[in-house]
């Protein structure tokens, strides 16, 4: 497979992905915070811009965080890279480079997404409110996953598909998690109380509400959320689900068996799921959660540069 | 809608149709069809106009998903335009076509001795048979494929040569032979997949012949290329990306034929031979249908600007380490000037005369084709030789008296570089016209695609036909507003 379309196959996932989760994470928090009223919640804003690491092209546009600012922003902002029809954009952009090498389903999928996301009147959208749009990307980016994996041969084009997916779904995760962690502690009356909204919305945001309920069988609680979150081995939005795929993915590419590596990504990411698998949720806390997760990112940041080196690029040793 | 009963519906497509001064493909006289086209002109006056408005929509959503679009760059959010599409097919009779396909072998191979010819023994130069000057002024002329052998002999392995009916004679003439890179063929076969689905009713009282073989004949005859042989041969096809206004084609027929479609930064020549970057390092890489122009091939040869290239390949080529297809140099039968002799090639070469016509033509190099042309710009047609695609071009009936100044300008100052031809009525098909929602006649051509790989030319039935949707018009560019239809080749006469 020629580097390039390697490279083009491994953004087109992580771009899709990044799409969904944006759309999942506003559609969730942004019904939530209307139904909020208390004064605290008003300032709740302001994370969802900072999970998208966006804070500073945001001021450039705005003069504060609301409703119809950050909608506007996550989902439809030409000059915000990482919003949704952005992101959606570049994906089709990067199946387009490779529409040769794509089965003919999956190109008009993800053809006819960018044509109905685009369609979105943002005025209209924004003024009505973002679910009808979220959904849609939502699906869209579903059914996407799903006409590829029912017509795309299981090669090594899939693998790259997969380990963009799945290294970008684990950012998001942790991210999503640092963040809400980060302002709900912050926020001392909220924490203990019966009213867990937010952390419903958290555990919404990645689909894993239902699921939790079933687990867990108990009130809300925060240490439960992030176990869930970030250890669980089998939900498909947790971190550590992720990072398996990530490395499965890795290894069918390189061929690699299981207990070595090939090259640097593959070190890396052997050594965060390995304290994936056996960390406790206690473990965590003790270590601090959030630089536990700070270093997650890093290490995620690195084994996607490393993806590159080993695949991507040919330097002047070509 | 209320439904009218079905004796107002009839004819109600047609309502008004004019056959005009022209040859209609359709039509013998005014409600009177010709015999191949009866069981369609029936089949469509049973339609009644809502449904044919559904299937239009059907077939522009088909396109649309497809990604058969232009992207418009002008106004900065990168519009996507539909090529459009006419429901109405183009079809030809049995007998007609067999003309046709042998006319055009004829003339592919006659084109393919040429080339042989003018890069090696220069016989016809030697015989005088075509001014030395003629040829060694041609921009496409490259002298650096003077005496390279090319794989099996073959520099036309893809030729798209445009046709056009004139009403006169209703013959069909040669416009130009196009055997550069000549694109259009994923419109060929995507125009009949998206007809099948939204006309299935159509081609159960025809038998049209299929269209679909072509990538499958395209590759074959590309692994015959394989300087390594058939059974290794790695094919690529080298597109210059996505920008491109034909990227759509390249990708299509990468696809079709599962081979990679390669960008010049994939490809690189290490001691004389062209790999390509995989993730699992290089590979070498044997044939290149390239869909990049002479010019961009290669910056340490030609234009050293381009980026598109791959540095090192001529000399690859040179080499016989890799095959290209087209063949480099073709473009010197493609100007405008040389092909006017392409009949006399036929004779000096294969000793027969030529099956199709050619449309007449004045060499401005010749004084007394420039001075009969400097007397009648105004009703002829008058072409720059190295262009293409519409461009340098002064149609002097639809001309203004400043604009046929300007080119006269142009003419006198370098003749070599100008030929006319009269304006030919070019023959018309009932085209649906979207604001009258009625059927109306609109001028076509006809681009065939002929795949030669040194024994015979396999041409793939019907070929691109080209419609100029605006009233009157007769450019068939899509940039100015043409559209395509499908083609049908039966295999009857009717």
């Amino acid at each position: 497979m020629l580097s390039r379309i390697a490279d083009s196959l491994f953004w087109l996932a992580r771009y899709m992905e990044r799409a969904e989760d944006t759309a999942r994470i506003l559609d969730v928090n942004y019904h939530m915070l209307l139904e909020q009223s208390a004064v605290p919640y008003r300032l709740r804003w302001e994370p969802l811009i900072i999970m998208a690491g966006e804070q500073d092209r945001f001021s450039q546009f705005y003069k504060e965080a609301n409703a119809q600012t950050v909608y506007e922003f996550l989902a439809f902002r030409a000059d915000n890279p990482n919003s949704i029809v952005q992101c959606i954009t570049k994906a089709r952009e990067n199946a387009r480079t490779i529409r040769d090498r794509i089965s003919r389903e999956m190109w008009e999928d993800i053809n006819g997404l960018y044509h109905s996301v685009t369609r979105f009147d943002p005025a209209e959208q924004i003024s009505s409110g973002p679910h009808r749009f979220c959904d849609a990307v939502k699906f869209g980016s579903h059914r996407f996953f799903g006409v590829t994996d029912a017509t795309l041969p299981h090669d090594e084009g899939w693998d790259f598909l997969k380990i963009g997916w799945s290294l970008e779904r684990a950012e998001m995760t942790a991210r999503l998690v640092d963040l809400q962690f980060q302002s709900l502690l912050e926020t001392p009356a909220i924490v203990g109380t019966a009213d867990n909204h937010q952390w419903m919305a958290v555990l919404r945001s990645v689909g894993a509400y239902e699921a939790y309920r079933r687990q867990y069988h108990s009130p809300i609680e925060p240490e439960r959320v992030a176990e869930m979150l970030i250890l669980h081995p089998k939900h498909p939005r947790s971190i550590r689900f992720s990072i398996t795929e990530l490395q499965t993915g890795l290894r069918a590419i390189s061929g690699t068996g299981p207990g070595s590596y090939a090259n640097e990504a593959e070190r890396l990411t052997g050594k965060v799921l390995e304290s994936l698998r056996y960390d406790t949720v206690e473990d965590m806390f003790r270590f601090g959660l959030h630089t536990y997760l700070t270093l997650m990112l890093a290490n995620c940041r690195l084994i996607g540069e490393d993806i590159a080196r080993t695949y991507f690029y040919y330097g002047a040793a070509a | 809608m209320t439904s009218a009963p079905l004796q107002a519906l009839h004819g109600g497509l047609f309502e008004g149709y004019d056959t005009g001064a022209f040859f209609d493909e359709m039509f013998l006289a005014p409600g009177e069809p010709r015999p191949h086209y009866a069981k369609l002109f029936q089949m469509l006056g049973a339609i009644p106009q809502a449904q044919f408005e559904d299937r239009r929509n059907l077939a522009d959503i088909a396109f649309l998903l497809q990604g058969i679009t232009f992207t418009v760059y002008s106004d900065g959010t990168g519009t996507e335009r539909l090529f459009p599409f006419d429901l109405i097919p183009r079809i030809l009779p049995h007998s007609e076509w067999d003309r046709i396909e042998r006319g055009l072998s004829q003339r592919v191979v006659a084109l393919n001795l040429f080339l042989q010819d003018v890069y090696g023994q220069q016989r016809i130069l030697k015989e005088r048979k075509i001014p030395r000057s003629l040829i060694y002024s041609c921009h496409h002329f490259h002298r650096e494929m003077i005496g390279v052998e090319v794989p099996h002999g073959i520099y036309t392995h893809i030729c798209g040569i445009d046709l056009v009916r004139c009403s006169k004679t209703g013959d069909f003439l040669v416009l130009e032979d196009n055997v550069r890179t000549p694109s259009g063929v994923s419109y060929v076969l995507e125009n009949r997949q998206v007809m099948t689905r939204t006309f299935p009713d159509a081609f159960q009282s025809y038998e049209v012949r299929p269209v679909h073989h072509y990538p499958t004949e395209l590759c074959r005859i590309l692994r015959t290329l394989s300087p390594r042989g058939e059974a290794n041969a790695q094919v690529v096809l080298l597109t210059p990306g996505i920008y491109n206004s034909a990227y759509f084609e390249h990708s299509f027929l990468a696809q079709q034929m599962g081979v990679e479609l390669v960008e010049g930064r994939d490809l690189i020549v290490d001691a004389g031979v062209v790999y390509m970057k995989t993730i699992h390092g290089l590979q070498r890489v044997d044939v290149i249908y390239r869909r990049v122009d002479d010019d961009f091939l290669d910056p340490l040869v030609f234009r050293p600007e381009s980026l598109m290239g791959v540095p090192g390949l001529m000399g690859a080529y040179r080499a016989g380490n890799v095959a290209l297809a087209n063949a480099v140099g073709n473009g010197v039968a493609d100007d405008k000037a040389v092909c006017a002799y392409v009949p006399d090639f036929i004779r000096y070469y294969l000793g027969e005369e030529p099956i199709l016509g050619t449309v007449e033509t004045y060499l401005c190099s010749r004084p007394d084709d420039l001075h009969y042309t400097l007397a009648h710009l105004p009703e002829l047609v008058v072409k720059a030789v190295g262009e293409s695609g519409g461009y340098g071009m002064l149609i002097g009936p639809a001309s203004d008296e400043e604009t046929i100044e300007i080119f006269r300008k142009k003419i006198e100052a370098d003749p070599r570089n100008y030929i006319a031809q009269p304006v030919i009525g070019l023959s018309r098909v009932p085209s649906y016209d979207v604001d009258s929602k009625r059927m109306a006649g609109r001028h076509v051509d006809l681009r065939p695609y002929c795949l030669y790989d040194g024994q015979g030319v396999t041409i793939i039935p019907g070929g691109l036909t080209r419609v100029a949707l605006q009233p009157g018009s007769l450019v068939v560019n899509s940039s100015q507003g043409g559209g395509s239809k499908d083609t049908w080749v039966l295999r009857e006469d009717s």
